[in-house]
Parts: C-alpha cells; structure tokens; sequence
C-alpha cells in the first residue's frame, strides 16, 4: 500500500476480477441451485402453512373444518368475525393489549436512553456498581423474579390496574445495556461543544441524544412492542378480571371455553394483523434487532 | 505563578465534575429504582421465599429445607422436571440445526433470498398463543398431521392427545416458531466470515460438507454455544405454548416447571413452595450453564 507513489498504474485492477470470479465459484451449480429451491420452497410451505390455514379457516362455516377439503379459500363466510367482534370481548381485549404495548414501549425507551446515556457518558458515585447489578440479573431467570413481584404489585393494590400491569415491565436491563453500547460510540465532542453553547443537560439529551439515537431506538422499539404484544404470563397473572384480559389471555381463554375453531382463528387473525403490518413495515429493525444478539427470545 | 491560575480552574472543574455527577444519577435513577424495585428486590425475594411458608393473605413463615424435601418427594414436581428435560431434548438440538440448515440456505445472495428470510422470520413475531391456537388444529386428530401420518400407513391420532406423542408434537411447535431467530444470528456470522479459506478450499478440490464440516462450522462455535445458551434457558422456561396448546395435558405428559410453578402460585397460592420450584429452575439454568461453558465454550 505505501509503494503506490512510486509504482502506480496497474496493481488495482486484479483483486476485484478474482473476487468475481471465486463468488461465482462458491455458488452451487446447477444441481445445487435446483436442490436449493426445493429445499427452500418446501421449508416455505412447511412455514407459511399455518398462517395461510389460520386465515382461510377463520372464512369457514364451523362445522366445515376438515382437512384438506376445507382448505381451499372458497365458499367464504364472515360469520366468525360478526361473532368475534359483536361480542366486545376482543375490542376490549385489544384496548388493553394496545395499551399495555404502547406506553411500555414509549416509557421502556425514554428510561433506557436516559440511563444509557448517564451510563456512557456521565461519571458519578456508584455507577460500576449499578451496571455491574443491572448487568448480574440478565442470568436470573424471570419466572424467579414473578411470584415476589406478584405479591409487591397486590400488596400495593395494582392487581387488575393498567398501572400494575405496566409499571413491572418497565424494568428492562437489556435495554438500558443497548443503548449504553449506542451512546458510547457517539462522539464527546458533540456533547462538549454543546456545553460550551450553554445548553443545559435537559436540552442536550432532548436535542442530541434522542435524534442520534433514533435507529437503535427504532429497532428497540420494535422488539419491546412485540415482547409486550405478545407476552402471555404477567397480564394473565395481572388481569384476573375479564376487562383487563389482553388479547393473548384472552384467546387462550378462549381455548378452554370450547369456542368453535373458526371463532377462535377469526380472533387470533384479529390479533395477528397489527404485528404483521408492523412486522412489514418495520422488517429491518427487526432483523436488526435480532442481530445485534438477542434482547428478549 | 502558575498556582493562582491553576486553582480556579480546578475549582471550576470540580463543581462541572459534581454537576455532571449529579445530572448522571439524575438520568439513572428512574430505571435503577424500577429496577431495584422490580427485578433486584424480588430476586434476593424469590430466593428467599424459596426457604418459606407464605399463603397470600397469610403469615410467612420460614421452614428451612421443608420445601426442598417438599419437592424431592413431589412426584407432580419430578414429572414436570422429566418433561422439561424432554422438551429441552427434543427442542434445543432441532432448532439450532433448523437455524443453521436455513442459514446455509439464504446465505449467498440470490434472486428473493430476502423474501425467504422474512418469511422464516415470520414465526417468530407471532404470538405463541395464536401458534398454538392454529396448531391444535394442526395435530389435532382431523387435522393435516393426522392425515399425512394416515396416507403414509402411519397411526393417525392425534398426537396432543397421546402421553408419548404430545412431548414430540410441542417440540416440532417450539421449532417451528423459532428457528428463525437462530438463522438470523447464524446468518449474521456466516456473511462475517472471511473468503479466502474457503476459495482456497474450493480449488484444493472440497465438497461443500467438507468446506462446511472443517471450515466454516469450526468458526461458527461461538454463534452456535450462544444459541445453545439462549435456546436450552429458552426450553427450561417453555411456558405459553403449553398453557395454550395442552394445559399441560393429557394426564401431565406435557406438565413442564414453570406450569407446575403457576399452578402452585396462581391456581393453589401456595406461593413459598411456587418460589422453590423458581429457585430450582434458577439453579437448573446455572448448572447448564456453566456445563455448557466447560465443554463448549472452551476457546471463547
């Protein structure tokens, strides 16, 4: 690389013409290319299987659901859905989940970029030993931590509450490490010519720590409304009374009640669609999110 | 000459030093008191309650080991340990093996190599409830399971009904949600690795299992232990599936420990011996752990 001032022309152009060519090299042949799409449309099918079932099944008179014969997208009825949402139960149960998902997600990120930023970026008495304990309990299994929770939350009167179904939740470790590991990497400087202009500490973390922030707190975003959308355990432990069910309790009381299956697929449909148009729409933090090495299985 | 000059400004210094200290606890304590409040607290008491009597509403008392010897002699407790380690069995290797097969799949870039890898993906966004919801239909004994088991010449009950074959059936569920979180992870080391080997490999005359086996899984070990963490923890805390697909049933063949510690919590109150069962849990993870540390994780 330092020999290039005094023997400049042709050494460049070989590299990427070898690149090229061993790329090309490493892709299967025609055999394997052939082979590769049929495992890849098979392990397809085997995958989508289940959704496109749910969907087509859920169009179904209750009594038709037999297999393969019901299968095919054809006579459709809506019934199942007049049922599911005459019935109140799922508007309700959605309100809730809503709720439960939204304002945990918004809160969850502005404590977590609060604490990453005072983390990374702030020196105070007794910050090793609050990382380090923050940083111990990621081993200790949550179902430990559920029971005494439990009790503190009806001990204070939040059994069946928005808030005690909430506030627990808050408490996410995982997220205050990722946006530690974010804030780390932005730059001093920033922050220092801020201090200089005078801005108070307040406005830094509003005008510059947020809008930095933005990608990670995308894809945190994301993964914490999917684990609150989805979680089965807390609001089931939480919600004893039907109104404060969630849509994931609600359904697997569904399950016990004996509903007729195209029922209970028309309220899981209703339950899927938010996520899957997330999921759409926000596929890239997702997958971001997972690569950045798991937060919340 | 220099020291007037100097003090001030290490004066200044020091109350910026004290302001910042003061602004960082400032941002820090709204999560470290949620924090302390919710997971610290309760851990140091999960452990702790582990060790006692406690009804809601009534008096804690401690007992020592009485819960210990509780469950040593609890054979509802055993059968949800034998369970869990059946699933664990069943689960863990399969879906690192799913992850990994897949991966190797949507490797190289290709014409819809990312529609195949949101579409693998998919499962694992949806909620377990609604995957057991359609899945209960799936093995159910008029569901396609049953048929294809049935064209095959294969007996076709209904294997969430059956003692032996609900553990299998619960098992090809837990994959099937989850493999693509595996694939991702996997997937995202696999485009690290360097070429060079490889190539060099490739012009030494190697199939592709023998460039996978000797090149590209030796440097796949660490992706692969971690998976191996997060998946067997996964599989120990297999809880919503369950719940919704089997309540545990038929006659406790799918009963694993955190539904036998719901129950004994939330179904019975009977919440210092729920805790043990959390602690056992705890020590089951460490152990596994620390196992899995020993023998796989040697070189990092």
């Amino acid at each position: 690389m330092t020999a290039t001032t005094t023997a400049p022309a042709p050494t460049p152009a070989p590299p990427p013409r070898r690149r090229r060519r061993s790329y090309r090299a490493l892709q299967p042949g025609p055999g394997g290319v052939v082979l590769r799409y049929v495992l890849l449309a098979v392990a397809s099918v085997v995958t989508l299987f289940p959704f496109y079932a749910m969907v087509v099944l859920s169009l179904k008179p209750a009594a038709a659901v037999e297999f393969p014969g019901s299968l095919l997208p054809w006579p459709i009825e809506f019934d199942a859905y007049a049922t599911v949402l005459d019935s109140r139960d799922i508007l309700r149960w959605l309100l809730n989940t809503t709720i439960y998902s939204v304002v945990s997600v918004v809160a969850v990120l502005l404590l977590a970029a609060m604490a990453g930023y005072a983390f990374a970026k702030k020196r105070f008495p007794g910050r090793e030993t609050m990382f380090w304990s923050f940083l111990a309990m990621v081993m200790v299994p949550y179902h430990v931590t559920l029971i005494p929770t439990f009790i503190l939350i009806a001990k204070v009167g939040g059994v069946d509450t928005y808030w005690g179904l909430i506030l627990p939740t808050l408490a996410n470790a995982q997220a205050v490490f990722l946006m530690r590991q974010f804030i780390q990497g932005l730059p001093d400087e920033l922050f220092e010519a801020a201090k200089i202009d005078g801005a108070s500490e307040w406005r830094m973390f509003v005008r510059i720590v947020l809008p930095l922030c933005k990608p990670i707190l995308a894809t945190l975003g994301v993964f914490v409304f999917l684990w609150h959308w989805n979680d089965l355990l807390w609001p089931l432990i939480i919600g004893q009374s039907g109104d404060m069910r969630t849509l994931t309790v609600g359904i697997a009381s569904l399950q016990k009640e004996q509903v007729p299956l195209n029922v209970m697929l028309a309220g899981s449909v209703v339950a899927f669609v938010p996520i899957f148009a997330a999921y759409l729409v926000g596929q890239r933090y997702f997958t971001e999110g997972v690569t950045m090495s798991g937060i919340k299985g | 000459m220099a020291v007037p000059a100097q003090l001030p400004a290490r004066r200044a210094r020091r109350v910026i030093a004290r302001r910042e200290a003061r602004w960082g606890l400032l941002f820090v304590l709204p999560a470290f008191l949620l924090f302390l409040a919710f997971r610290f607290g309760p851990a140091i008491a999960g452990l702790v309650l582990g060790f006692m009597d406690y009804t809601i509403g009534g008096d804690a008392e401690w007992t020592g080991l009485d819960n210990a010897r509780r469950l040593v002699d609890d054979p509802v407790f055993w059968q949800a340990l034998r369970v869990t380690a059946g699933y664990t069995v069943l689960y863990v290797p399969l879906t690192v093996a799913a992850s990994v097969g897949l991966a190797l799949l949507v490797r190289r870039g290709f014409r819809g190599v990312g529609l195949f890898r949101s579409v693998f993906f998919l499962p694992v966004v949806t909620s377990l409830v609604l995957v057991a919801t359609i899945f209960s239909w799936v093995f159910s004994s008029d569901g396609p399971w049953s048929r294809i088991l049935g064209w095959v010449g294969l007996p076709d009950d209904s294997w969430l009904a059956s003692s032996t074959l609900v553990l299998p059936a619960l098992a090809l569920v837990g994959v099937w949600s989850h493999f693509g979180y595996g694939m991702l992870i996997v997937l995202a080391r696999l485009q690290d690795l360097p070429r060079e080997q490889e190539e060099a490999a490739l012009t030494d005359g190697a199939g592709p299992w023998q460039r996978f086996r000797w090149i590209v899984l030796p440097q796949l070990k660490p992706v692969l232990f971690f998976l191996l963490v997060i998946e067997t923890t996964a599989s120990f805390q297999v809880f919503d599936l369950v719940y919704a697909m089997t309540g545990g049933g038929p006659a406790r063949a799918s009963y694993t420990l955190v539904m036998a510690l719901y129950d004994q919590g939330f179904k019975y109150f009977d919440l210092g011996y729920a805790s043990a069962i959390g602690v056992a849990l705890f020590v089951m993870t460490l152990v596994v752990a620390l196992i899995q540390r020993l023998t796989l994780g040697r070189d990092k």
